[in-house]
């Protein structure tokens, strides 16, 4: 079967998955569409149980019968994912756009356990959806679903192991769309968990590589130093409040008294500690950029759909606990902004396309968390001076999320048919691809666009929104202005590694001159080796339409969504925390001159083209394949070589926990190891020695002469006789 | 009547010998022949205490045992045959291969 005819069965194949999905969410809905929350109407909201459920059937029926299939699993994942990103769609439509909820909550809740009196604790679990809740299951739902069409493709010539991805894959969706809506931190953190496996397995996918099998080690360790410090707030609330249930505990009457705000403020940090580990924040950052080593459509799905987004997640649902405590919300925007800085500074030496979006990701998250702590801060704030409590910081950072969702994925499912045609991560083997992949690479200077904040395109309106609720907060709190000037800083850097990564990638000739050693003509003589010059073409071919659709698709929302901000009523009026400004008409003009003509605006945009503008001088690919303008003086001048080796090793990071490791726990593991080996092994070997040594002398009591049997057993018996019947009863003993 | 007693101080005698009889003999066939005292040993006393209690069960016993001997003499035979021709021998202290 040539590539196109299975291309085109592919194509074929999602249609009907879709429209099967279709068909059956609009049957669903009619069948079951029942009051499942009891407030006496049937809504679309009663059928947000059944979307992480689907995809957890699919997984359970690869396990089972993927190998049957002849996609080895891919159709039930794509129609497991692909049922739960339909009913996705339809509640964040319902949610975000028909504004069903007024602000709101739904929630729906069964107990699964109770206490034997009336007072004890009952554990429910159950369905909640708010704005936020609706805003990710748009994000993991679409997404989710792109990246599951672009596998069916990219990982077709993993043959049976496809089985395993897919069954991971829809197992790993399921628990981060049962993340998004479930009703309780406690149930979250189940889901929390899991979705840690799901990395684990995911990462370690091919597990016959030792990088890949350390790095899933290493991604599901460090997550979990966050995870701890997140059950420890967990224990704190439950222990103060005694509930963990959002709908409970966010009413709680006792919530913003002074005797509990030791308590908020200590819950809040340790549940923000989980969220650095899982959006993998400084100093916990170092896990994402190894988890590299999975196949990149499991890196499109972690780094833009679950996974990372986890972690902000979280941060935006315990904001009502983290308004109450301005040092959290201090040290989630100081964090954030660090983080996004660091990250961007890595991002710009990396030479693997894969490591570079991986960095990008980092910094990005930095800025969601930046925007959630600015937020928090200005409505504690707001609420401590009395006034309208007005969260821009909250709705700026999940706006980011959601085009960062869009652009992210683009790069990195545009990153993966790259690496798909030319079999290497490396961007300096790479250059010359714009016109052998007109479709990716279009797709991919869009998503750069994006991300580098160019005017109008998504990621433009969310940064300037981040900006904008930064530098307001600076006119209250004098560190808000340091981190602002960190995150402009960001920016440009931002601008500045997304362009390199495009001029390495796509510019320059299709032919490129390489140069390697040859055996020399009298190589069997003289031994000698030379230098020869060659050109070579790439081979590199534009990947399928299976795999450029998703792109398109992403290329799309990457380029638009950003226009949801000024679109309708606004993407504020649905994502909002605490009081927002109303609505005036289909397009929000208030809102656009407010960004367009605002000198901060400029600035920003400014900053950002110089980056871009400096990405292209420094990188773009001459008609000889090389940079046009040499960044070797970077490495010759001895001060910036400082930097440049500081930043390509990664601030000595991992270096430094290697050599900690090797100094505490090692020493500590090997004197474990002394004790087990002498003390617990010398007890159990002296006691199987004595045992031995006696066995050994027992055992010659079995001669092999009938006769010696004979007198024992006539001697036994004679002993016995004699100790019941003389011993005993002269002794007075009884049996 | 004679006491039980008697027949009883007749049947450790008889069980001695016996037990006497298969440890100490080297002939496979005489330690055989000693088991059958052993079994004799006991028949003496199930027939001594059934007439003493006047209960036919002891007797019926008896003969159980007797028939039970009677086979196992000709299984214990039948093994004795097929170990001379194997080994040549039926020498009890040359069998000792089924040892530690």
């Amino acid at each position: 079967m040539s590539e196109h005819e299975s291309d085109s069965n592919v194509a074929t194949f999602i249609g009907i998955s879709l429209v099967f999905a279709l068909a059956l969410f609009f049957g669903t809905t009619e069948i079951y569409g029942n009051d499942f929350n009891g407030d006496g109407k049937t809504e679309m909201l009663d059928v947000a149980w059944m979307i992480p459920v689907f995809p957890i059937i699919a997984f359970v029926a690869i396990l089972l019968f993927g190998h049957y299939d002849p996609r080895k699993g891919g159709s039930f994942a794509l129609v497991g994912i692909g049922l739960s990103s339909v009913f996705s769609l339809a509640i964040a439509y319902d949610v975000l756009i028909a504004d069903s909820l007024h602000g709101k909550y739904y929630e729906y809740t069964m107990t699964w356990f109770e206490g034997a009196t009336a007072d004890s604790y009952s554990f429910e679990f159950g369905i909640y959806v708010d704005a936020l809740a609706a805003l990710l299951l748009l994000v993991v739902g679409l997404v989710s679903y792109l990246v599951v069409v672009f596998s069916t493709s990219y990982m077709h010539d993993e043959g049976d192991r496809q089985v395993r991805y897919f069954a991971e894959i829809s197992l790993f969706v399921g628990v981060m769309l049962g993340l998004v809506v479930a009703n309780s931190f406690l149930l979250m953190f189940i889901f929390w968990e899991l979705v840690g496996v799901c990395s684990y397995l995911l990462i370690g996918f091919w597990y016959e590589k030792p990088s890949a099998s350390s790095a899933a080690k290493k991604a599901f360790l460090v997550t979990r130093v966050g995870d701890v410090f997140f059950l420890l707030g967990l224990v704190i609330l439950f222990n103060t409040f005694g509930t963990l249930t959002y709908s409970e505990l966010f009413n709680h009457p006792d919530l913003a008294i002074a005797e509990n705000a030791d308590a908020v403020k200590w819950a809040s940090l340790c549940i923000f500690g989980g969220a650095v580990g899982k959006s993998a924040q400084f100093p916990l950052h170092f896990w994402l950029p190894d988890a590299m080593e999975g196949p990149t459509t499991v890196s499109a799905l972690i780094h833009a759909a679950t996974m990372v987004k986890a972690g902000v997640f979280l941060v935006a649902r315990t904001y009502p606990l983290i308004v109450l405590s301005p040092d959290t919300a201090i040290y989630i925007a100081a964090t954030g902004a660090v983080t996004a800085f660091i990250a961007a500074s890595m991002a710009m030496v990396m030479n693997d396309i894969k490591r570079v979006l991986a960095y990008s990701t980092i910094s990005q998250l930095g800025y969601m968390f930046l925007a959630l702590g600015t937020g928090a801060w200005a409505a504690w704030h707001a609420a401590d001076h009395g006034l309208e409590v007005h969260a821009q910081g909250y709705m700026a950072g999940l706006f980011h999320l959601m085009n960062h969702a869009f652009f992210k994925a683009l790069l990195f499912l545009g990153s993966g048919a790259v690496i798909h045609a030319v079999h290497t991560q490396d961007m300096r083997e790479m250059g010359g691809l714009r016109k052998s992949m007109p479709i990716t690479s279009t797709a991919m200077g869009l998503g750069v666009l994006s991300i580098a904040g160019f005017p109008l395109m998504s990621g433009f309106w969310s940064k300037d929104e981040i900006l904008e609720s930064v530098h307001h907060n600076g006119e209250y709190e004098g560190i808000f202005g340091a981190l602002w000037w960190l995150a402009l800083l960001t920016a440009a850097m931002t601008a500045f590694y997304m362009t390199r990564l495009w001029m390495m990638t796509f510019s320059g000739p299709e032919e490129r001159v390489i140069e390697k050693m040859v055996k020399s003509k009298d190589h069997a003589k003289t031994g000698n080796w030379e230098l020869k010059t060659e050109k070579v073409k790439s081979h590199a071919h534009e990947a399928p339409f299976v795999m450029t659709i998703p792109l398109m698709i992403l290329a799309t929302l990457a380029v638009f969504s950003g226009l949801a901000l000024v679109l309708g009523d606004g993407f504020g009026a649905r994502v909002y925390y605490g009081e927002h400004h109303g609505e005036d008409g289909f397009i929000q003009w208030k809102i656009i001159d407010h960004i367009l003509l605002s000198p901060l605006t400029h600035l920003s945009v400014m900053v950002g083209l110089t980056g871009m503008l400096f990405g292209v001088l420094f990188y773009r690919r001459g008609a000889d394949g090389k940079a046009a303008f040499s960044t070797s003086f970077v490495t010759e001048n001895s001060v910036t070589r400082v930097f440049h080796t500081f930043l390509s090793n990664r601030l000595y990071m991992s270096k430094f926990f290697n050599w900690f490791g090797m100094r505490t726990w090692d020493t500590f593991a090997r004197a474990c190891d002394w004790f087990d080996l002498n003390v617990i092994d010398g007890i159990v070997n002296g006691v199987a020695s004595v045992s031995q040594y006696f066995s050994q002398q027992v055992r010659r009591l079995n001669s092999g002469f009938t006769g010696h049997y004979a007198s024992l057993t006539v001697g036994g018996l004679g002993a016995l006789v004699l100790l019941t019947r003389i011993i005993m009863p002269f002794m007075g003993w009884s049996l | 009547m004679i006491e039980p007693i008697n027949f009883m101080i007749f049947s450790s005698i008889l069980l001695l010998i016996g037990a006497y009889g298969v440890i100490r003999n080297k002939n496979s066939i005489v330690v055989l022949m000693s088991v059958e005292i052993m079994l004799t040993a006991a028949n003496v006393n199930f027939i001594a205490f059934s007439s003493y209690y006047n209960d036919l069960t002891g007797q019926i016993v008896a003969l159980f045992i007797t028939t039970i001997a009677a086979a196992e003499v000709a299984i214990g035979l039948a093994i004795l045959l097929s170990l001379f021709k194997q080994r040549d021998t039926i020498e009890l202290d040359l069998l000792d291969r089924l040892r530690w």
